[in-house]
């Protein structure tokens, strides 16, 4: 009796330190549970370890662009500094201060640059996610957390990179994390963008080699058959931070 | 099942051979700027994330316009590549033509600012023998160096243990930050940079 009491106490005043500890985390954010995951492109032996932490559910949609656009108007196409966004900033919009009619705004935001998506998420007292982050995120299928070699999985992943067209958010699938759309509508920034593909050897000029990526990279990265997962990291090698692709949106990400 | 896999890897490899082959189709321009190219649009002065140089005064990138200056982003625990670096643009700084060396100026950003304080960029100076009229030395917060190294194209990477991967690059950029020429790998022969140098002295003469 007197155990069970003294378990229970224990566990209320875990639960409870659990809760102090945890930072707010609104509705539309996932926590995802920390593991350990392998890159396609090692940095050494053993896999990386990601810390916890929380994720949009859904990709930036162009409401919540326009939202933060009317509240920072120095973040308006037509008055963006140049440093931060390149001319195709914001290019589908109809105009500098409209993203679009109704159902428009569930598109995700696109044609932003790495700076822009950056001042989003700061304007949410969010950040952007980090590659490990986003790729530890985006090894879940529906129904399990690591699904990368599930040649079923990686089929799927395929049909949808190939009919990438402009859907709304939560178009595609929900993962078992309770995330949507890390696959087939938008590609995604992330923080370190600028820390991939960064060769060892620093005397050369593997950044700008994009031959090093290509048949080389294959046979560097730790699943060949992942083609997912390489046009990914092949895609964000030929980022620059004024970058503005009209595939191109991204979602926050926040500590815990 | 089968034939939807062929044809979904025949459609990926053309794409993976387009995204190879060339960079998917941004509207800014990454790389090496075709010769005699227009000054890039936008001044990386527009940054304003706080700096201190190796006196340990308050700087902003702001700071550095009114001369032509040559970047590069370099951190002071760097033993291999780094000093060869500041030696490629010392050999630069000497094959000036004195008036354009009067105009010109050197400016090596930390990509390391947790070990690289003022005081520890002051001694490197010295110890490199760097001419403290024409060279600038800056370290900031890790928001500002991401940033800057975002903008030059500068790519970088704490490794396990203390090194930094970095790619090797230096950048003109005009009197008002705009960028003219961007260098990948080592200087090698500098008759570009220094022609790109001495026509943004002469560009900002005429203004």
């Amino acid at each position: 009796m007197r155990v069970s009491s003294l378990f229970l106490a224990i566990t209320l005043a875990l639960g409870a330190a659990g809760a102090a500890a945890a930072a707010p985390v609104g509705p539309e954010m996932a926590r995802i549970p920390g593991g350990r995951y392998l890159p396609l492109f090692a940095r050494g032996p053993g896999s990386v370890r990601v810390a916890p932490f929380a994720l949009d559910r859904r990709p930036v949609t162009r409401g919540e662009y326009l939202a933060f656009v009317r509240t920072r108007p120095g973040w308006r196409r037509d008055r963006v500094r140049r440093a931060f966004a390149g001319p195709g900033y914001l290019a589908g919009w109809p105009a500098a201060d409209s993203a679009g009619a109704a159902r428009e705004l569930r598109l995700p935001a696109t044609g932003v640059s790495w700076f822009a998506a950056k001042a989003y998420c700061a304007w949410r007292g969010k950040r952007l996610p980090t590659t490990d982050e986003w790729e530890f995120a985006a090894l879940a299928s529906e129904s399990a957390r690591d699904a990368a070699r599930d040649p079923a999985f990686v089929a799927r992943l395929l049909a949808l990179y190939t009919s990438r067209r402009p859907r709304p958010v939560g178009s595609t699938f929900r993962n078992v994390y309770g995330v949507w759309d890390l696959h087939g509508l938008a590609w995604e920034w992330t923080l370190d963008f600028n820390s991939l593909m960064v060769s060892d050897d620093s005397r050369g000029t593997a950044a700008r080699d994009h031959a090093l990526y290509c048949a080389a990279g294959v046979i560097g990265a730790t699943d060949a058959r992942n083609y997912p997962a390489f046009l990914r990291y092949g895609f964000r090698a030929a980022l620059e931070g004024r970058t503005t692709i009209d595939g191109l949106g991204f979602r926050c990400a926040q500590d815990l | 099942m089968g034939t939807h896999l062929r044809r979904a890897s025949s459609a990926l490899l053309l794409a993976l051979a387009a995204a190879c082959g060339r960079s998917p189709a941004p509207q800014t321009v990454p790389g090496v700027l075709p010769a005699r190219a227009e000054a890039s649009d936008f001044s990386v002065y527009e940054l304003d994330a706080p700096w201190r140089d190796q006196d340990g005064r308050a700087r902003t990138l702001a700071s550095l316009a009114g001369r032509v200056q040559v970047v590069a982003m370099v951190y002071t625990h760097c033993t291999h590549t780094c000093p060869l670096i500041v030696d490629d643009l010392k050999r630069m700084e000497r094959a000036l033509p004195p008036a354009d060396r009067a105009r010109a100026g050197f400016v090596l950003v930390s990509l390391d600012p947790s070990r690289d304080t003022p005081e520890r960029l002051k001694e490197w100076v010295a110890n490199a023998r760097l001419d403290r009229a024409r060279w600038t030395m800056l370290t900031g917060g890790e928001d500002g160096v991401r940033e800057l190294a975002a903008l030059l194209g500068i790519r970088y990477r704490r490794e396990a243990g203390e090194e930094l991967s970095h790619s090797n690059a230096y950048l003109v950029l005009d009197r008002g930050g705009r960028i003219v020429y961007r260098h990948d790998g080592w200087a090698g022969d500098l008759d570009e940079p220094l022609a790109r140098i001495h026509d943004a002295a002469e560009a900002s003469a005429a203004e």
